[in-house]
C-alpha cells in the first residue's frame, strides 16, 4: 500500500507541474494502434540520431534528447510488447505484429532541453508519458454503459443493416421461438448467446465495425462464463417498459437484463474506470481506406461507431484544477492511417474524408473549444513513392511487398474527397492494395507525418 | 368666413389597383428537364481585392516625369551623335571629343538608369512572390488547394533568394522534404531550413547596428552629426538586412523599401508599439538618470533597433509565425548593456584622474 500511496502522489505532483501526459491511441480493431505505439516509442527512442522527425519542432531545434521505457505504474497489467513488434517487423518476411489480444501498458520518459534554461532546475527536463493499447474491438463496449438492456436491445436491432440482417438470420429465427416471459435452461441461452457471436463474428469478417459487445468476439478471460450469454431480444420496445418490469426473475428477459448489467458494471465499466476516464490528449485512428474497400454500409457503419464511440471521453479546456483531479482531453488528433497505400497527391483527399466520417464528432468538439487538427499518417511505411511512364504520360505509382512477400509497382487508385453515390459503388467501388512492412534493420523506421502527428499532440509540452 | 368642409369617404384602393409595373416583372414558375445542361450559378464576387486596394498606398506613374526624361535622354543622344559625325566629317576634333563624352555620359547614365528599373522589377517581383507564398498555403491542410506544387515554389524562393542549388541550407530541405507533405509544412521546413540562419544573421546585424547607434549618439557632440549618423547607418542596416533576403537595393528600391518600411512602422506598426513604448520610455528614464546623452542614445538605439525589426518583416519572403517573430524586447536589454558598458568605462576612465 504505501508504494501505491507514494506512486499515487508522486503522480499527483507530476501532474500538477504539467510533466505527465497520458495519451490515448483510440481505434477500431485494425486501425492500426499497435503499429502506431510501436513506430512512436521508435522515434521517440530514435530522435536525434536517425529518426527522421522534421516537423516535430523540439526535435528539430535538436532539444529532444530521446525517451526511455520505464517500468510501468500499474504492475498487474502487462507490458506492451515493443520488442516482440520490432522482432516481427524484422522477421523474414517482415510482418504487421499480431493483433492485440488484452490490454497492455506503456510509459515513456521523455528527455528535452528546454527552450529557456530554468534558473537552478538546469536545462533538461523530462515529460512522462503513459500509452496503452488494448483490443479495438472492447472499445465499442464503451458506449454501452450509457443503456440499461431494454434501450440497448432495441438500438441494437435497429442499427442491423441490411447485409447484417441477413448475417443475424438463423440467431433471429432461433430467438423469435421464445417468449420474454418463458423461462430457458443455460444450455438454450448459452446456444442462442452463441449464434449471436457467430452473428457478429460474421460481420466482423465482413468488414462491420459497429459491434456490440465486443467481448463476445475477444473474449478473454471470460471465454464460457455465463456474464458473455445475453443478447438483444428482438420485438420489445419502450412501450411494454411496465410490463416487461413485472415478469418474474427466472423470465428470459429478466435473466438477460441481470447478465447485461453485470456485464457492465463487472466487465465494461472497471475497463473505462481504469484506462480510460483520465486522458489528456487523444489520437483517433481510422482505417478510411479499409472502410472504402468494405463499401458504403461499412463505411456508414464506421462512422456510426466512432461517433457514439467519442462520446465516452470528456472534452474540454484544461486548468491546474482538473488537471490533477477531472482531467480531460483538450487536444486532439484525427488520423488516416496506411497512408502510404496511397500516392502523395491524394492525401488531401483522404484528410478530407476523414473529417466527413467524424462529421458529427467534430461539431461536438467545435462546440467544446477542443482544437481538433486531421492528419493522413502511416506509422510505419510500407511503401515507395515512385512515377511510371504509361501511355507518354508520367503517373505516380507505389512500390512496395504484397502482403505475400511478392513484389509490387501499381497505382493504387484515387481517394474520392467525399463518399461517392451508390451508383459508383455497383460500377466500379474500391480496392485498395495491402502491402508487407519493410524490414526494420535496427535504425529508425519509415514514417509518413508521425513527427506532425506528435509536434500536435506533445510539442506544446516539450517546451 | 367660408363653412368648414364635409366629411368625404374615398374609396378604399383594391389589390388589384395597386398594382404596381413592378408586378409585371414577376416571373411564374418553370420546370426545365433535368437533363438540360446549365452551368453552376456564378458566385458572388468577393469583396477583398476592391478593399485590399483601397487599403493600398495610391499609386502615381509620373508619365510626365517619365516622357521628359526619356525625350532629353533621346535628344541628348540624336544630337550628339550627329556632331561626332558632322566633327569627323570637318575634322574638328575638340568638338568630336566632347560629343564623344558626352555619348559616354548618357551611356552610362541610360545604363544606371536601366540597372535602377532593373532592380525596382525584382522588388516588385518579390513583393508578388512573398503574397503568392502567403495567400497559396493556407495554414491547415482542410483548405489547401491541390493545384499548387509546393516543391515548384519552394524553388521560386530558392531563385528569388539567389541560393545556389547545392547550398547546404538547400541542401538540408531538400533532404528534410518528402513528397507527401502538404504546402503548409513545406513552408514550415522551408522557414527553418532557408529563412532561420537568415533571421539569426539579420537578428545579430540588428542588434550590432543598434548597440553601436546608441554608443555613437551618446558621445557625438553635434545634433546634426547625429542626425547623419542615424541616417547613414540605418540606410546601411537596411541594405544588408535586404542583401540577407536576397534582394540587392539600387537607389530608387531602395527608396522605395525604407518607404514601405516606415510606412510599416507608422501604420501596421503601432499597435505593437504601444505595447512596446512602455517599457521603451521606462528604459529611456533609466539611461536618462546616467547622462542626458546616454537617454539620447537609447532612444536611437531602440529606433534604429525597430526599423531593423521592420524591415525583416518587409523583407522576409514568408510572414513570421507568432512564435518566430523577434521581440524588441529581447534587443532591448542588449542595447541598453552596450551603453551601461560605455557608461562603466567613462566612470572608471575618470576616477584614477
Amino acid at each position: 500500500m504505501p508504494r501505491d500511496l507514494t506512486q499515487e502522489i508522486h503522480n499527483l505532483i507530476e501532474r500538477g507541474r504539467d510533466r505527465q501526459l497520458r495519451l490515448a491511441v483510440t481505434g477500431l480493431s485494425r486501425a492500426g494502434k499497435t503499429a502506431f505505439l510501436t513506430s512512436l516509442v521508435n522515434q521517440l527512442r530514435h530522435a536525434g540520431i536517425d529518426a527522421r522527425l522534421d516537423l516535430l519542432k523540439p526535435a528539430r531545434e535538436g532539444r529532444l534528447l530521446g525517451a526511455q521505457r520505464m517500468s510501468q505504474p500499474d504492475l498487474g497489467i502487462p507490458r506492451f510488447p515493443y520488442d516482440e513488434a520490432l522482432a516481427s517487423l524484422s522477421g523474414e518476411p517482415p510482418r504487421w505484429p499480431e493483433p492485440t489480444r488484452g490490454i497492455s501498458e506503456l510509459r515513456l520518459k521523455l528527455r528535452f532541453k528546454t527552450r529557456r534554461a530554468r534558473g537552478l532546475l538546469g536545462d533538461t527536463a523530462n515529460l512522462t508519458l503513459d500509452l496503452i493499447d488494448y483490443p479495438g474491438e472492447w472499445l465499442l463496449d464503451l458506449p454501452l454503459l450509457g443503456h440499461d438492456f431494454l434501450g440497448w436491445s432495441e438500438t441494437q436491432l435497429a442499427a442491423m443493416g441490411p447485409e447484417r440482417q441477413r448475417f443475424a438470420e438463423p440467431w433471429r429465427r432461433a430467438v423469435t421461438a421464445h417468449r420474454p416471459d418463458e423461462t430457458l435452461d443455460e444450455t438454450r441461452l448459452a446456444e442462442l448467446a452463441g449464434l449471436y457471436a457467430d452473428t457478429l463474428r460474421q460481420a466482423r469478417e465482413a468488414g462491420f465495425s459497429h459491434l456490440q459487445p465486443g467481448r463476445f468476439l475477444l473474449p478473454g478471460e471470460l471465454e464460457g462464463a455465463p456474464v458473455l450469454q445475453f443478447f438483444p431480444l428482438p420485438g420489445i420496445a419502450e412501450a411494454d417498459r411496465r410490463q416487461l418490469e413485472a415478469l418474474p426473475a427466472e423470465s428470459l428477459y429478466k435473466t438477460l437484463t441481470r447478465r447485461f448489467r453485470h456485464y457492465q458494471q463487472h466487465v465494461v465499466k472497471p475497463f473505462y474506470r481504469e484506462h480510460f476516464r483520465r486522458f489528456d490528449r487523444q489520437i483517433v485512428l481510422v482505417d478510411v481506406l479499409g472502410a472504402l474497400n468494405a463499401g458504403p454500409e461499412r463505411f456508414e457503419d464506421l462512422a456510426a461507431a466512432l461517433t457514439t464511440l467519442m462520446q465516452s471521453f470528456d472534452y474540454g479546456k484544461r486548468g491546474l484544477i482538473n488537471r490533477l483531479f477531472a482531467p480531460r482531453i483538450d487536444r486532439l488528433a484525427i488520423a488516416a492511417t496506411k497512408a502510404d497505400h496511397v500516392t502523395p497527391d491524394q492525401h488531401p483527399h483522404l484528410v478530407a474524408l476523414i473529417e466527413s466520417l467524424l462529421a458529427e464528432p467534430l461539431k461536438d468538439l467545435r462546440y467544446a473549444d477542443v482544437p481538433v487538427r486531421a492528419f493522413s499518417l502511416a506509422a510505419i511505411r510500407a511503401t515507395e513513392n515512385r512515377e511510371v511512364e504509361s501511355d507518354g504520360q508520367r503517373q505516380p505509382a507505389l512500390r512496395g511487398h504484397g502482403l505475400d512477400d511478392a513484389p509490387l509497382l501499381l497505382y493504387p487508385g484515387d481517394v474520392p474527397a467525399r463518399l461517392p453515390d451508390a451508383g459508383f459503388w455497383q460500377r466500379q467501388g474500391f480496392t485498395f492494395t495491402a502491402f508487407r512492412p519493410p524490414r526494420a534493420d535496427g535504425g529508425a523506421l519509415p514514417h509518413i507525418r508521425m513527427d506532425a502527428a506528435l509536434d500536435w499532440l506533445l510539442g506544446d509540452k516539450l517546451r | 368666413m367660408s363653412d368648414p368642409r364635409p366629411g368625404r369617404r374615398f374609396d378604399q384602393p383594391t389589390a388589384s389597383d395597386e398594382r404596381t409595373d413592378d408586378d409585371a416583372t414577376l416571373r411564374g414558375a418553370h420546370a426545365y428537364l433535368p437533363e438540360q445542361a446549365s452551368t453552376p450559378a456564378p458566385e458572388e464576387e468577393m469583396p477583398s481585392p476592391a478593399l485590399d486596394a483601397a487599403l493600398a498606398p495610391p499609386r502615381k506613374r509620373r508619365w510626365g516625369l517619365l516622357v521628359l526624361l526619356t525625350a532629353s535622354l533621346g535628344l541628348g543622344t540624336l544630337e550628339a551623335g550627329q556632331t561626332l559625325y558632322h566633327a569627323t566629317l570637318g575634322g574638328d576634333w575638340l568638338a568630336g571629343a566632347w560629343s564623344a563624352l558626352g555619348l559616354l555620359a548618357i551611356g552610362l547614365g541610360g545604363k544606371a538608369l536601366l540597372g535602377e528599373l532593373w532592380r525596382l522589377r525584382k522588388l516588385r517581383r518579390h513583393a508578388r512572390l512573398r503574397e503568392r507564398l502567403d495567400d497559396t498555403w493556407p495554414a491547415s491542410g482542410e483548405g489547401a488547394q491541390e493545384n499548387v506544387e509546393p516543391l515548384a515554389l519552394a524553388e521560386a524562393l530558392r531563385t528569388q533568394m539567389g541560393i545556389a542549388q547545392g547550398h547546404p541550407h538547400w541542401q538540408s530541405f531538400i533532404a528534410a522534404h518528402e513528397a507527401h507533405h502538404s504546402a503548409a509544412e513545406t513552408r514550415e521546413l522551408l522557414a527553418w531550413h532557408l529563412l532561420r540562419p537568415r533571421d539569426q544573421a539579420a537578428r545579430r546585424l540588428i542588434t550590432r547596428m543598434s548597440g553601436e547607434t546608441a554608443v555613437m549618439v551618446a558621445v557625438s557632440p553635434l545634433t546634426l552629426v547625429d542626425m547623419a549618423l542615424m541616417a547613414w547607418r540605418n540606410i546601411a542596416m537596411l541594405d544588408r538586412i535586404a542583401a540577407l533576403y536576397g534582394l540587392q537595393l539600387g537607389y530608387a528600391s531602395r527608396l522605395r523599401l525604407f518607404r514601405e518600411v516606415l510606412r510599416n512602422m507608422a501604420f501596421a506598426g503601432a499597435s505593437e508599439m504601444v505595447t512596446d513604448a512602455g517599457m521603451d520610455l521606462l528604459s529611456m528614464n533609466l539611461a536618462a538618470k546616467l547622462s542626458t546623452r546616454a537617454g539620447q542614445g537609447l532612444g536611437a538605439g531602440l529606433l534604429t533597433a525597430r526599423l531593423g525589426l521592420r524591415a525583416i518583416a518587409t523583407t522576409r519572403p514568408i510572414a513570421f509565425t507568432a512564435d518566430e517573430r523577434p521581440r524588441l524586447a529581447d534587443l532591448r536589454r542588449e542595447v541598453w548593456q552596450q551603453l551601461r558598458r560605455l557608461d562603466d568605462s567613462a566612470q572608471s576612465g575618470r576616477q584614477p584622474s
